[in-house]
């Protein structure tokens, strides 16, 4: 109890107050908001103004549920071993409930859990990842005897916000994958009452979701989202619009396999089946790894895992135009964007398709 | 020609910070790039560096990890690197200015020290 009410004391400062009495200098502050205003794709000096916001916000409290997923999510967002800008979310929220991060067990999780939710009633903020599964009335997964399935619906009662992390929480990911054998759908399939960030991706940025909390605290509101849910400060452009290699699609110089010429120097992957075209993101700019690389700079084409139901569009490794991607609009308008030679090379790409089709 | 085609986006933003330190120059205002929203490739940074390499001035910072910060040889253009512990960088800029905010000391470190201060003292 007394670590309870220690607990509950923090939380009531500000988190300006909350850094200072830990040693952390309002210049590091600074160099912290910003990187997270580097991150929202605010002018760098918005970071002046939300290192004033942030440090004067209270601290919320935020309940983290696991449903059907792989845990890639909370690995992606925790394996920092070092304070980094993503490690620091946990600076900036109470996080009372996570399975994989608590100490307790058992009963005693459960307790925190519904203790949080009842003196937090209506502040919390309900983080999910994982799809949840509606077949067998949600029987397929369940935590301490109750389902998924019910967890969410009662919790979202209380909930200020929910954000689905991952594109299982956000679409119903690989869960829902054909057949979808356990009924998975996507939080927001279930929830219709309250406002709902969805930050897809298998697993996502780390720094997306710092970001997201960072815009609640400073502004009160959650970002701008696109029609899927997605905060356009992350996912307003697609991985090609910011791609390092797209002057090599506006010249039309494509590498056709993994190991020619084109390949070797760094060429567009439009042709090995990149999805970067028609994928939301923001892997090429915030990158990996802390910045290091992303899929694309490491050789390979882009998954398009931020997109609803990846898993089901066919092969990688298809060219765009002969996938079953996106629409005619969108492949239109990813094609206008480039030159001549880029749509003859897509043209190309689709003759070459057909030809491996046919089997000639 | 390969190499121009190779460093399209370092030509740019070089573009762009000639435009802010030309307004620098005329009545002071100050500007910034923020490097990691720029889909920067090996060769744009190679080129980025050598056009913009270090100048008079060159400073380490100690908060919340390492910072480096020098002014490039076109005064008034500055290229800052912010990195955590783990010596990753968090945030690149290159800021247009003829002191970036982040070498000043703040408002409320400045109140901390001087109490801090007093009270050893006493």
């Amino acid at each position: 109890m007394k670590g309870e009410s220690m607990r509950n004391d923090e939380r009531e400062i500000t988190l300006g107050e909350y850094l200072a009495a830990r040693g952390v200098s309002r210049r590091a502050f600074l160099k912290f908001a910003c990187s997270l205003a580097s991150l929202m794709a605010l002018p760098p000096s918005a970071g002046i103004a939300m290192a004033e916001a942030l440090a004067k916000a209270k601290r919320p409290s935020v309940l983290w549920f696991p449903f059907q997923e792989c845990t890639g999510c909370t690995e992606s967002i925790t394996r920092s071993h070092e304070p980094t800008i993503e490690s620091m979310i946990f600076d900036m929220i109470s996080l009372d409930y996570h399975e994989t991060l608590m100490a307790a067990a058992g009963h005693q999780s459960e307790a925190a859990r519904e203790q949080a939710m009842k003196d937090h009633y209506g502040k919390y903020l309900l983080l999910i990842d994982g799809s949840v599964a509606t077949g067998l009335d949600g029987a397929y997964s369940c935590i301490g005897g109750q389902t998924n399935l019910s967890w969410l619906t009662e919790a979202a009662k209380g909930a200020a916000a929910i954000i689905a992390i991952g594109s299982c929480a956000s679409y119903g990911g690989i869960p829902k994958a054909n057949p979808n054998p356990t009924g998975a759908r996507a939080v927001s399939d279930i929830v219709k009452d309250k406002p709902i960030v969805n930050i897809p991706g298998c697993p996502p940025i780390p720094a997306v979701l710092t970001g997201v909390l960072a815009h609640f605290l400073t502004f009160g509101s959650l970002p701008e989202l696109d029609p899927l849910g997605r905060p356009k400060a992350f996912y307003g452009e697609t991985i090609h619009d910011r791609c390092y290699r797209r002057p090599f699609y506006d010249q039309g110089r494509f590498a056709k396999t993994f190991d020619d010429e084109g390949a070797r120097n760094g060429w567009c992957l439009y042709e090995l089946g990149c999805k970067g075209p028609v994928t939301y993101n923001a892997c090429a700019t915030i990158k990996w790894n802390a910045g290091t690389s992303f899929p694309i700079q490491s050789g390979h084409g882009c998954l398009g895992c931020s997109e609803p139901d990846f898993w089901d569009k066919g092969s990688f490794y298809r060219p765009l135009s002969v996938a079953h991607w996106g629409n005619k609009a969108t492949l239109g308008g990813a094609a206008a964007v480039g030159v001549a030679l880029g749509a003859a090379a897509a043209l190309a790409a689709r003759r070459r398709q057909d030809k491996i089709v046919k089997g000639d | 020609m390969s190499d121009l085609r190779d460093t399209a986006y370092a030509t740019a933003i070089l573009h762009e910070v000639a435009d802010l330190l030309a307004k620098l120059a005329a009545d002071g205002s100050c500007g910034a790039i923020d490097l990691r929203a720029m889909p920067l490739g090996p060769a744009d940074r190679a080129r980025l560096e050598e056009v913009l390499a270090q100048g008079a001035v060159k400073v380490s910072v100690d908060a919340g990890g390492p910072s480096e910060i020098f002014e490039t040889v076109y005064p008034g253009v500055w290229w800052t690197r912010h990195r955590n512990d783990a010596g990753e960088t968090v945030s690149e800029f290159i800021e247009v200015t003829d002191c970036p905010q982040f070498l000043k000391s703040q408002p409320d470190d400045i109140r901390a020290g001087a109490s801090g201060l007093r009270r050893l003292l006493e």
